[in-house]
């Protein structure tokens, strides 16, 4: 019985667009300090900001989002589900929260594994089955395992520096400029390093979904779970019909779910890959289970 | 999971470790001299299934195995799911040495055929004025007591005496945020 391998693509895939997010971001520090100062203030000031976004992450996302932390006692069973998967994963066990909404969807937050939250809502739980829930929470367990959120704020943290100088210079124009042309340079270099970081951050939030849903599948041992559970949420699944073949006459059993033709640059700016290719990657790992 | 693989975000799941299963053979006189619990004669392993067909080969690979091994010590085994979806594989012995070594085998060929990661505990009844569980995780190589009690309720003063008393004969598990409880176990 082998296991999935190391992705090395995805893992490829991902290192490389860190070092190009470093490299946009060495280059903004250079060229910040080149020129000159008042914008050191302005970095200290965001990196305070987003210290403390980083620190009270789990309970800004679950005031934000109505998440009510539920005791074992209320919901056992969702909490002895999440305690199998976290003994199996070895990872600590995270609070357990639940928002009240019909939408179907959860969420992992936390700076750390040891101060982590999981949520769902209260329509995730209606929607799926008992094993499409245990996928989607391992998915999320995966997040925490990952340390995403850690990830993604070291990885956005100048970017948002860059999207400060952008409209504060749009708005006051700069302090004392020193470089001949320096606001107007600054403002550009600032679009310029805002989009592209923002691009490669949004391309690494995407990889971390992809490493999230395998982790989600090696907890679980069935990538198809997930599967099921996204297109489930995702509101393909009332697509396929659930009549007998043999019910349904010639051609109609024939079905074709219709490939979203999203703009691609809608996808260049998306934090989530597509259902279709998450599926198409869950399927993959499914065939190398069985061979 | 240490730091690099956090920022790949590489996924692996820890494996089974069952050097210290054997410890609770010894312990069991200890917890009946001083606890007055005996060996509830029967124990069980809990297992996450998965959807391969080689799955299922092993899984009739164990079963073979376990009528084979079974017939030897004359345990009572029988395999079967709960709500969860996870497989137990449940074990009848008044001779614990027995039960001790089923388990072992089990644990031993789980692992032999690549279900290490799959592996969640083992657990041995005992039985005295309450009924008394120790539950080996295999990921943290450690046993812990669970006793439930009445709905959902555990009775952690138990717990804890019986982690002071068995401290130096059980690798208990350290991290009471880890001594996880598992309702409704099938014996």
């Amino acid at each position: 019985m082998r296991k999935w391998n190391t992705d090395w693509g995805l893992q490829g895939r991902m290192l490389f667009t860190m070092f190009l997010l470093a490299a946009v971001y060495l280059f903004f520090l250079a060229f910040l300090s080149y020129q000159g100062a008042g914008m050191n203030v302005m970095i200290i000031f965001i990196g305070g900001f987003m210290f403390i976004q980083y620190f009270l992450s789990d309970k800004l996302v679950l005031m934000s989002m109505g998440a009510k932390v539920v005791s074992e006692s209320e919901e056992p069973q969702l909490h002895e589900m999440i305690s199998r998967l976290c003994a199996m994963a070895d990872i600590h066990k995270p609070r357990v929260a639940v928002v009240n909404s019909s939408v179907p969807n959860a969420f992992a937050t936390g700076r750390s594994p040891k101060n982590a939250v999981v949520a769902v809502t209260t329509g995730i739980m209606k929607t799926l089955t008992s094993s499409e829930l245990e996928a989607v929470i391992a998915h999320e367990l995966s997040h925490i395992k990952n340390r995403d959120v850690m990830v993604m704020t070291i990885a956005s943290f100048l970017s948002t520096v860059a999207f400060f100088l952008v409209r504060y210079l749009l708005f006051f124009g700069g302090g004392r400029d020193r470089q001949s042309g320096g606001i107007m340079g600054v403002w550009l270099v600032s679009i310029l390093v805002w989009v592209i970081s923002l691009l490669l951050i949004r391309t690494l939030s995407r990889y971390r979904e992809f490493s999230a849903d395998r982790g989600s599948a090696l907890i679980t041992g069935a990538p198809s779970h997930l599967a099921s559970a996204l297109m489930k949420i995702s509101g393909i699944m009332p697509r396929i019909p659930t009549d007998d073949l043999r019910k349904v006459e010639g051609m109609n059993a024939f079905f074709i779910i219709p490939a979203l033709s999203g703009s691609s640059i809608m996808h260049l700016f998306s934090t989530h890959p597509s259902v279709e290719k998450r599926i198409a990657a869950l399927e993959k790992l499914e065939t190398e289970l069985e061979m | 999971m240490g730091f690099l693989d956090a920022l790949l975000g590489k996924s692996k799941l820890p494996k089974a470790k069952v050097d210290r299963l054997f410890a609770i053979s010894t312990a069991s006189i200890t917890l009946d001299v001083n606890l007055g619990l005996k060996p509830g004669g029967s124990a069980g392993i809990c297992f996450k299934s998965m959807e391969s067909s080689r799955y299922a080969a092993a899984r009739l690979e164990i079963e073979e195995l376990l009528q084979y091994s079974c017939k030897e010590t004359g345990t009572e085994y029988r395999v079967q799911k709960d709500e969860f979806n996870y497989l137990w594989v449940l074990l009848k012995d008044p001779d614990f040495e027995d039960l001790v070594t089923n388990i072992h085998l089990i644990s031993q060929t789980l692992i032999e055929q690549d279900f290490s990661e799959q592996l969640l505990c083992a657990i041995y009844r005992f039985q005295g004025e309450s009924t008394v569980y120790w539950i080996y995780n295999y990921k943290q190589g450690g046993y812990y007591p669970f006793v439930p009690k009445g709905d959902h309720q555990r009775d952690n003063n138990l717990e804890f005496r019986l982690r002071s008393v068995m401290d130096s004969e059980l690798p208990i598990e350290k991290n009471v945020e880890k001594w996880y409880p598992l309702w409704g176990i099938p014996f």
